[in-house]
C-alpha cells in the first residue's frame, strides 16, 4: 500500500518534469506535413534556390530581366552617366524628368521616411535614428540635407548619388526604382525650399515606423 | 492630548526651511528633459555618459575636480582655452584624450544645471518597474502547471482515501465478525478499469485530434538562421522601417528578403556591435554581434580593412531559412494586405520589434485567416484622397450604411470568405 503511493509519486514527478521540459523547448524544426509536395512547392519559388544552385542542375536561368526592360509603374528614363568622377561632375546637367507638381508628395514622403529617414532624419537634418546625435550605431554623421551645401546641390547630382551611392552611402537602385528616386529627390528639394515647417512625424503608412 | 501648539515664529521657521529646501531641490535637480536636449545637441558628438569617447565619460562629473561648483564648470565650457591656461586638471585631460574640448560660449548656468541633472539621471541604473509586461504570458503557463499539479495531487489523495476507506471498512468488519467476500484489488475493479478506459479515451482522443490538426502547422517555428540577425536591434531599437528591407511587402505578393547589398547600405560603416544590449540565443548562449557582422562581410566579399576594394557584384546570397510557409494551394498577397488593407506587419508576425530570433507567431491556419476576415473592418471611405476609390463600386453597402442598416463593412462582406479568393 505504502509502496504504491511512492510509485505514483515518482510517476507524477516524472510527468511534471516532462511537461516542464517540453514547455521550454524552442521549436527549431518546422515539423511534418500531410502532403509535403503541396506544402513545399515542387516548382522553384522565390528564394528557394539560387541561380548558382540552378546552374549546377543544368538550368541556365537567372532572374535578370532583359536589358532595357522597364518594370510596371516605373518610367522610361536612361541615366546617361557612369559611376565615376566624370559622371559625378556632369550629373548636374540632368534634370528631373517628372513634372514636379504631378508628384504625389505623400508617397514621396513615405519613400523618404522608409529609405532615407533612418540616417538623414525625418526632418532631413542628418539626425536619423541610426545616428541619434552620436548615440546610434552609425559611426559617421549622415549628411544634413538642410545644410546650405545640400540646398544648392543639383537634383541630377542627387540622382547620381542615390543611384550609385556616395561615400558611406550605398546604392539605392535596388530599393527605389527610377521614378521613385526622382520622387524622393523632388520631395527633398521641396523640403529644402522652405516647406520644412511641416512636422515630418506624420507616418503615411502603417508600417513606416516601429 | 498634546497641549503644545507651535508658536507663530516656529511655524514660520518650519515653513521657511521647507521653502528653502524645495528651492534648493529645484536648483539641484535641474530639468532632465531640457538637459538631455542640450546634451544631445552640444555634447553628444564627443561625450557619452558611461563610456569614454572622444572626451571623458560624464557620469559622476560633479565628483571630479571642482566641478561640483557649476560656475567653474560654466567657465570651462564657455572658454576651455582660457580656463585651461592655469588649471592642471584640464591640461591633464587634454594630454589624456589628445584634443581640447570645443568651447560653447552660448551655454548658460541653467543649461549646465540641466545637463548635469540629465547626466546624473542617465548614470543611475534604472530599476525595472514592477513585474509588468514580459511576466504576463509566463504567469498563465505557470497557472496551468499549478492547476495540473493540484488536480494530480487531489486525484492521488482521493485514491489513497478510497483505499483507506476500504481498509477501515475491512477492519470494522473483522471486529464485528461479519464475513464478506475478499475485496477486489483496485486494478481488477471493473469500475476503476472502466473509468480509466474512459479517461484514456478522452485524453487520447484529444491529443490525437490536436496532433492531427497541428500536423503541417508551424506555429512557434523558430529556426536558427545562418546569421544571428536580431529584428529587435534593427527594427526595434534602431527603428528601421520594416519596408526598408522588406519593401516587396508594399509592392508585391512577397515581402521579399533583402539582398546583401541592402544589409551593406549600413554595414559598410557599422562594422561592430557595441552600443546595443547583449544578444542571446534562445538556448541562452551569448552572441557576439561583431562576429555575426563578419559573417555578412564574408557573404558580401567585403574587407572592412579595405572597404574601397569591395565589388558588390561578387556578393553571394545568404541562405536564410524560411519561417512562414503557406502551401502551394493558398494564395496570399502581402501588398493587398499592407497597402490596400492597411494591416500592420505586427498583426500577423507578432511583436517582431521585440524578437531577437524570429518565430512564427500565428499558426497560419485557415481558421485564423477567416477569423480575421470576419472581424476586420474595411476602411470604406473612398471620397477623399486617403481613401480607396475601388470601394465606390459597393453601392448597396454605402446605401445601407447611410440608411443605418449596417454600421461597418468587414472583409467578409466584400468577399473575404469566398473560397476562390485564396484557393484557385
Amino acid at each position: 500500500m505504502k509502496r504504491k503511493v511512492t510509485i505514483s509519486q515518482v510517476v507524477t514527478i516524472a510527468f511534471v518534469a516532462v511537461v516542464m521540459l517540453s514547455c521550454n523547448r524552442v521549436r527549431r524544426s518546422p515539423g511534418r506535413a500531410y502532403m509535403p509536395d503541396m506544402t513545399y512547392s515542387r516548382a522553384y519559388e522565390t528564394y528557394y534556390t539560387s541561380t548558382e544552385q540552378l546552374k549546377q542542375k543544368g538550368i541556365n536561368y537567372d532572374g535578370t530581366p532583359v536589358s532595357g526592360t522597364i518594370a510596371r509603374g516605373d518610367m522610361l528614363f536612361i541615366y546617361p552617366f557612369k559611376n565615376d568622377s566624370v559622371g559625378y561632375a556632369q550629373s548636374g546637367t540632368v534634370h528631373n524628368p517628372l513634372v514636379v507638381d504631378s508628384i504625389n508628395m505623400t508617397e514621396a514622403e513615405r519613400l523618404y521616411l522608409v529609405n532615407c529617414g533612418i540616417c538623414h532624419g525625418p526632418k532631413l537634418d542628418g539626425n536619423g535614428p541610426l545616428w541619434k546625435g552620436g548615440d546610434g550605431p552609425y559611426p559617421v554623421a549622415p549628411k544634413n540635407l538642410m545644410g546650405d551645401d545640400m540646398k544648392v546641390l543639383p537634383e541630377g547630382t542627387m540622382f547620381h548619388s542615390v543611384t550609385y551611392g556616395k561615400g558611406q552611402m550605398g546604392s539605392y537602385a535596388s530599393q527605389l526604382n527610377v521614378k521613385q528616386r526622382w520622387e524622393v529627390i523632388a520631395y527633398i528639394k521641396k523640403m529644402q525650399n522652405g516647406a520644412a515647417a511641416k512636422p515630418a512625424t506624420v507616418t503615411t503608412d502603417s508600417t513606416a515606423t516601429k | 492630548m498634546i497641549p503644545c501648539k507651535p508658536t507663530g515664529s516656529k511655524l514660520k521657521i518650519i515653513f521657511l526651511s521647507f521653502f528653502v529646501f524645495s528651492v534648493f531641490q529645484v536648483f539641484a535637480q535641474g530639468d532632465v528633459a531640457a538637459g538631455k536636449a542640450i546634451f544631445n545637441s552640444k555634447c553628444a558628438s564627443c561625450h557619452q555618459v558611461l563610456k569614454d569617447g572622444t572626451g571623458p565619460a560624464l557620469a559622476g562629473v560633479e565628483s571630479r575636480h571642482n566641478w561640483s561648483d557649476h560656475n567653474e564648470l560654466l567657465k570651462w565650457v564657455n572658454n576651455p582655452a582660457a580656463y585651461m591656461a592655469n588649471d592642471s586638471y584640464t591640461q591633464g585631460l587634454k594630454t589624456k584624450f589628445g584634443s581640447m574640448m570645443t568651447g560653447f560660449a552660448d551655454v548658460t548656468l541653467t543649461d549646465i544645471g540641466n545637463v548635469v541633472a540629465y547626466i546624473n539621471d542617465a548614470a543611475t541604473p534604472k530599476t525595472p518597474t514592477g513585474g509588468s509586461g514580459g511576466g504576463e504570458p509566463q504567469k498563465t503557463t505557470n497557472n496551468a502547471l499549478i492547476f495540473g499539479i493540484i488536480s494530480l495531487i487531489l486525484g492521488i489523495i482521493a485514491l489513497i482515501l478510497m483505499q483507506v476507506n476500504s481498509n477501515l471498512k475491512k477492519m470494522s468488519d473483522d471486529a464485528e465478525g461479519i464475513v464478506r467476500p475478499e475485496p477486489v484489488p483496485f486494478y481488477r475493479n471493473k469500475i476503476y478499469i472502466a473509468l480509466l478506459a474512459i479517461i484514456f479515451f478522452i485524453v487520447g482522443g484529444y491529443l490525437v485530434a490536436k496532433g492531427a490538426i497541428g500536423l503541417g502547422r508551424q506555429k512557434d517555428y523558430q529556426p536558427e538562421q545562418p546569421i544571428f540577425y536580431s529584428h529587435k536591434v534593427h527594427a526595434g531599437i534602431n527603428q528601421i522601417s520594416c519596408l526598408y528591407c522588406h519593401g516587396g511587402a508594399w509592392d508585391s505578393k512577397h515581402a521579399a528578403i533583402p539582398s546583401v547589398n541592402v544589409c551593406m547600405n549600413c554595414h559598410k560603416a557599422i562594422n561592430e556591435y557595441t552600443k546595443g544590449p547583449k544578444l542571446y540565443r534562445e538556448n541562452g548562449d551569448e552572441v557576439d554581434g561583431t562576429a555575426e557582422i563578419a559573417k555578412l562581410y564574408k557573404a558580401a566579399g567585403f574587407d572592412p580593412n579595405n572597404p574601397n576594394a569591395w565589388d558588390p557584384s561578387k556578393a553571394q546570397p545568404i541562405e536564410w531559412t524560411k519561417i512562414h510557409n503557406l502551401p502551394d494551394h493558398v494564395y496570399f498577397n502581402h501588398s493587398q494586405h499592407i497597402r490596400a488593407g492597411k494591416v500592420q506587419c505586427q498583426s500577423c508576425h507578432g511583436e517582431i520589434t521585440a524578437m531577437d530570433e524570429v518565430k512564427q507567431v500565428a499558426d497560419l491556419s485557415m481558421g485564423w485567416c477567416i477569423n480575421c476576415h470576419r472581424q476586420t473592418k474595411v476602411d470604406f471611405n473612398y471620397t477623399d484622397s486617403t481613401g480607396n476609390k475601388f470601394y465606390s463600386i459597393y453601392e448597396r453597402f454605402h446605401n445601407d450604411i447611410k440608411a443605418g442598416k449596417m454600421d461597418s463593412v468587414t472583409v467578409e462582406h466584400i468577399g473575404g470568405l469566398e473560397c476562390q479568393k485564396c484557393h484557385y
